[in-house]
């Protein structure tokens, strides 16, 4: 009798330790993918500069973006620095309007377009805009794995036994309300 | 929506429930396997203890062997052989997949051209979304069919491949679906799996011949219980190899529709997907005798065949009589589309 309940205390203690690790796997996949898209950011500057460098050959496509990217650029690192998230969201979200805007210039010159490097650069946008989004999808993604296992029955038990080291609250990666409505409202004018 | 849906009515895909549905297949047919493997173990140990003790009852020797008073020698041999045998397995697979194929590796700055560029930073993006630690190796086999295969059999030992042709027929979005798909594969270990699987049978296959011949030409004078055995083995000398080519087919189809639900996971559209899925069917039916040329040219093609998104087979092609469903790899195209969402409009 009393090796049935100690067994049966063991395989709980095994399964307490199990969900516990599993917890802590996910808690740390949230945390790279979150280091991930900022990863991403950076990535993305440093094809933009290259970018905007090539293209001002051909045209006069505005000295001045390459400053707007750079001073956007730096307002997007210190809200970050001073923890103000919205503010390095709205900065990041604005390289990104410029981009579009880049996008434009190639169809707009045929020269460009036929031309064998520019085609690799618009390649090069569109896959860094992707990977960009996609971070941020895995982000939200992994936060969703990890709330959804962490309200589960047994394991949100578990949880509030070490509350401490297991309930973390993430935010997922999100536009605030009024850039939303910008983003809805937008409409592309040829 | 293009012409190439007029068939179809397009929804969205609800991958959550098709990827906890087929898990729970797959957990289903893993945990049959062992359950069979295991059982095949006792058959060899209850053979041979009652060929010794011919008064005792079998359920008391059976009794005492899952009990350990009495050690089953052979269920712990056929145990350990499938350890070794799927640790080589494993350990050489990667170099076996692409044996007789004309591939070349590309690398982030080994790209040849626009299209190469454009294939490896397709699988770099999915590699982001999927959160995989590591960059699969990436393969381009020179062949004109479209088709595509995944292997590895961790994260680390990763690699896709992708024929020419597949490269040169669909658009970046049709690319991008096909390779989350394998990617797909990727992360949820599907290798692993259809490796474990196929390793298994194929020992469950010949522990279970080896002890037929036992029986059919050893002392065949057994009396009472021991009787009952040798039927059992003889009915499953036949049985079994059915049994676990279903169990096989149904497990990699499970892998399929769950991959091209993980895909819909990765991109967050379905329609992409069932594209280029469409695209490789009505490729393969239009070219069909030029490609069953082509897959014929290639030798050990047989090694890919269930690792391809889109088997041969499908098509008719490499025309083996009776290509039904329930002796093919993959599902149909019209069940793996309805399953992400586009069903036959009647």
């Amino acid at each position: 009798m009393w090796i049935v309940i100690l067994i049966l205390l063991i395989a709980l203690g095994a399964y307490i330790v199990m969900i516990y690790n599993q917890l802590i796997r996910m808690i740390e996949a949230v945390n790279n993918n979150e280091k991930e898209i900022d990863i991403q950011l950076d990535r993305r500057y440093k094809v933009f500069e290259s970018l905007i460098n090539v293209v001002r050959k051909y045209m006069d496509y505005e000295k001045s973006t390459l400053k707007d990217v750079v001073a956007l650029r730096n307002q997007a690192q210190q809200s970050k620095a001073s923890g103000d998230v919205k503010g390095h969201m709205g900065a990041e979200n604005k390289i990104s309007s410029i981009l579009s805007g880049l996008n434009v210039v190639f169809e707009n010159y045929p020269d460009l377009k036929a031309n064998q490097n520019a085609m690799q650069l618009q390649e090069e946008i569109v896959s860094t805009e992707n990977k960009l989004a996609y971070a941020k999808q895995a982000f939200n993604d992994s936060i969703e794995r990890y709330n959804a296992t962490k309200k589960s029955f047994f394991q949100s038990m578990v949880v509030s036994l070490f509350s401490g080291k297991l309930d973390f609250k993430f935010t997922y990666w999100q536009l605030d309300q009024d850039k939303i409505q910008e983003q809805e409202d937008y409409k592309v004018e040829l | 929506m293009t012409k190439l849906f007029n068939k179809y009515g397009a929804t969205t895909a609800n991958w959550r429930a098709s990827l906890r549905r087929n898990h729970r297949r797959t957990f289903f047919v893993i945990g049959l396997f062992f359950l069979i493997y295991l059982a095949l173990g006792i058959l060899i140990d209850l053979y041979i203890y009652s060929g010794s003790n011919l008064e005792v009852p079998l359920s008391r020797i059976f009794m005492a062997l899952i009990t350990f008073q009495v050690i089953p020698y052979a269920t712990l041999i056929t145990a350990a052989v499938a350890l070794v045998s799927l640790w080589v397995t494993f350990a050489f697979h990667n170099k076996l997949i692409l044996l007789g194929a004309e591939y070349h590796q590309v690398m982030a700055d080994t790209a040849r051209d626009h299209d190469e560029q454009q294939l490896y930073n397709v699988i770099e993006e999915m590699k982001v979304a999927a959160g995989l630690q590591f960059m699969p190796k990436v393969f381009i086999i020179e062949a004109d069919y479209m088709n595509a295969f995944a292997s590895g059999y961790s994260e680390k030992s990763a690699m896709v491949a992708i024929t020419r042709g597949l490269m040169n027929k669909l658009n970046r979005d049709e690319l991008q679906a096909v390779m989350a798909h394998e990617l797909s594969h990727i992360r949820h270990m599907d290798i692993k799996l259809t490796l474990m699987a196929t390793v298994l049978a194929n020992i469950m296959l010949i522990v279970i011949d080896v002890l037929f011949w036992g029986v059919f030409f050893g002392r065949n004078q057994r009396e009472g219980s021991g009787n009952w055995l040798v039927i059992v083995i003889i009915v499953l000398r036949f049985v079994l190899p059915l049994i676990t080519v279903l169990l096989m087919l149904f497990l990699s189809r499970t892998r399929e529709y769950m991959a091209d639900a993980g895909a819909v996971e990765l991109m967050r559209t379905n329609e992409p997907l069932a594209r280029a899925l469409l695209k490789i069917h009505n490729d393969h039916e239009t070219n069909k005798e030029q490609y069953a040329q082509d897959y014929a040219k290639t030798p050990h093609e047989s090694v890919r065949r269930e690792a391809y998104i889109f088997d041969p087979m499908r098509a008719g092609i490499e025309a083996k009589s009776a290509v039904s469903d329930f002796f093919s790899t993959h599902p149909g195209i019209k069940k793996r589309l309805s399953a992400i969402g586009f069903t036959l409009k009647s």
